[in-house]
């Protein structure tokens, strides 16, 4: 088990989240840097869609009450295991009663913690993630509190420390051409991508949203259209919001476009004031990009299995 | 030529079908159709997700590789697809008229309080769609002389089971959340289980009615 001594800003447990029921206005939920979790799992040789912690800011202290290897990855949030630094992208083998402490980071926003085995909290509706809106998944459908026990697996075996680095961070978003381009307007949209973006301190699993200086402002309002993660929504205040993973399914503002899938885990980086940028590419470019991060997982795989 | 509807790629494996500009004075026979083109698509296996929202379906794919296949093939499909081959289920909801907004609905309309229930109950209203929070449908079919506009000041919290009126749409609060419609009754019935097999009690394209429940021994006045 791991004890939650300090719960900090937001510590939740996901996995890849829930499909097949968004026309019951059921969101994805799950992590929002999937290729994080499928890379920590995959260096405890797990499989992908084992549950694992999303620390958000950091500010948290687990315990853990047994024997296991954990991968921490994602964002540098000064952690320390009683005491001593350990670093994103590495595996560590951790020894019962041994605290695992979050501090705070420079860059980046969330953590992320896999342990051996996955987290083994109950599946509801086919994922074991938090609906912290619809409060059910994870434990009592909410974010961890100071004295959950978190159910885990005990490993007592050997392990080989093993580490990779995760896809390189970028500034400039990546992405499908807009459906609404007609009514919105090309000078709209040419002043859109023109635009550097600061990432309101209003952001958070739901969406973030995007401050600036320019005009972006409209009057139209559409009928209710089906939106997703990555959907890029604009409100006739003209500030953009980009939907992540415990968006609404369906939404009746104009979408600027959606962002390409190779791209849509940055966000779970970004923190308030970090500067965006956007580009629309075509569907081929979009593929390439999805391949090569496919290609950086399947590397990876083959450099693991190499090790092992 | 007939009017068709916009059919877009999204991403390399999603598609939306916008049919929203085809007659916005007859949104329930666009919609029909949108829900038997639903139930097509659905059977084919092909998507892990297909969303009908008001006019318009977003169809999710489970491989790009069926992208260009699906945008070629829906015009078709659309013109051909017959409303009538989609049936959804019927519900009763019973309702006890008695929120806390009933009297404010029915001062606002010049009606007694009986008259808001008689009007609302005996409408059979369509599930356009659900959206907003799991299992919260958007319902067609509210008679304009309910129509109500929100309240200045939404409520922190409308609890669940709550029936209100919103401007033209009546709809039923499948759990706690706050709200700006003014709630005229409560059902005890269940719209939304995480635990239940089947999730959600109402499916897009389903109908329903309220049904007034009178507390044994009491009378309206």
């Amino acid at each position: 088990m791991i004890k939650v001594l300090k719960s900090g800003v937001l510590l939740t447990i996901q996995d890849f989240g829930r499909d097949g029921y968004r026309h019951l206005g059921v969101n994805k939920a799950g992590s929002l840097d999937p290729f994080v979790q499928i890379i920590a799992n995959r260096l405890l040789n797990n499989n992908d869609n084992d549950a694992v912690l999303e620390i958000t800011v950091g500010l948290c202290e687990l315990e853990f009450t047994c024997d296991t290897v954990i991968a921490l990855h994602g964002a540098d949030l000064q952690a320390t295991l009683d005491g001593q630094a350990i670093y994103p992208g590495w595996t560590y083998t951790v020894k019962n009663k041994q605290v695992l402490s979050f501090a705070t980071g420079r860059a980046g926003l969330r953590a992320y913690l896999a342990v051996k085995g996955g987290i083994q909290n109950t599946e509801v509706m086919g994922s074991k993630s938090t609906d912290l809106n619809a409060c059910f998944g994870g434990i009592e459908g909410r974010a961890l509190a100071t004295g959950d026990e978190i159910p885990i697996t005990p490993y007592y075996g050997e392990f080989i420390k093993v580490g990779a680095i995760a896809p390189a961070q970028r500034k400039l978003i990546r992405l499908h051409p807009s459906p609404h381009a007609n009514l919105l307007g090309e000078p709209l949209l040419n002043n859109f991508v023109s635009t550097a973006f600061k990432v309101s301190s209003n952001s958070n699993r739901m969406g973030v949203r995007l401050e600036h200086k320019n005009n972006l402002a409209h009057s139209h309002s559409l009928p209710s259209l089906g939106v997703s993660p990555g959907s890029i929504q604009l409100p006739p205040n003209g500030e953009p919001i980009v939907l992540l993973n415990d968006g609404q399914t369906t939404g009746g503002y104009p979408l600027l476009g959606t962002v390409i899938e190779a791209d849509l885990h940055q966000f779970a980086q970004f923190r308030p004031l970090d500067t965006v940028e956007f580009k629309y590419v075509t569907f081929e470019e979009a593929a390439k990009a999805k391949q090569k991060l496919d290609g950086h997982l399947h590397q990876l795989s083959l450099a693991l299995k190499n090790n092992l | 030529m007939k009017p068709a509807p916009h059919i877009y790629a999204l991403t390399n494996s999603s598609l939306l079908l916008d049919a929203s500009h085809l007659d916005a004075t007859d949104r329930l026979s666009i919609q029909k159709k949108i829900w038997a083109l639903t139930s097509h698509c659905r059977s084919t296996n092909e998507f892990t997700d297909l969303v009908p929202a008001m006019n318009s379906l977003t169809l999710y794919l489970k491989s790009d590789k069926h992208l260009n296949k699906w945008l070629q093939v829906l015009p078709t499909l659309w013109s051909d697809i017959k409303s009538s081959t989609f049936k959804g289920l019927h519900h009763l909801i019973e309702t006890t008229y008695k929120g806390e907004d009933i009297n404010y609905v029915a001062n606002y309309h010049n009606l007694s309080a009986d008259e808001v229930i008689n009007i609302h109950s005996k409408t059979k209203y369509h599930v356009l769609f659900l959206g907003f929070q799991p299992g919260f449908a958007y319902l067609h079919g509210l008679e304009e002389q309910l129509h109500t506009p929100r309240r200045d000041e939404p409520r922190i919290k409308v609890s669940k089971g709550s029936v209100a009126i919103g401007a033209e749409q009546t709809g039923i609060y499948p759990a706690d959340t706050p709200g700006g419609w003014h709630i005229i009754g409560h059902t005890d019935t269940a719209l939304f289980d995480s635990t239940s097999e089947q999730p959600c009690l109402i499916q897009p394209g389903d109908t329903l009615e309220f049904v007034p429940l009178v507390n044994k021994g009491a009378t309206h006045d």
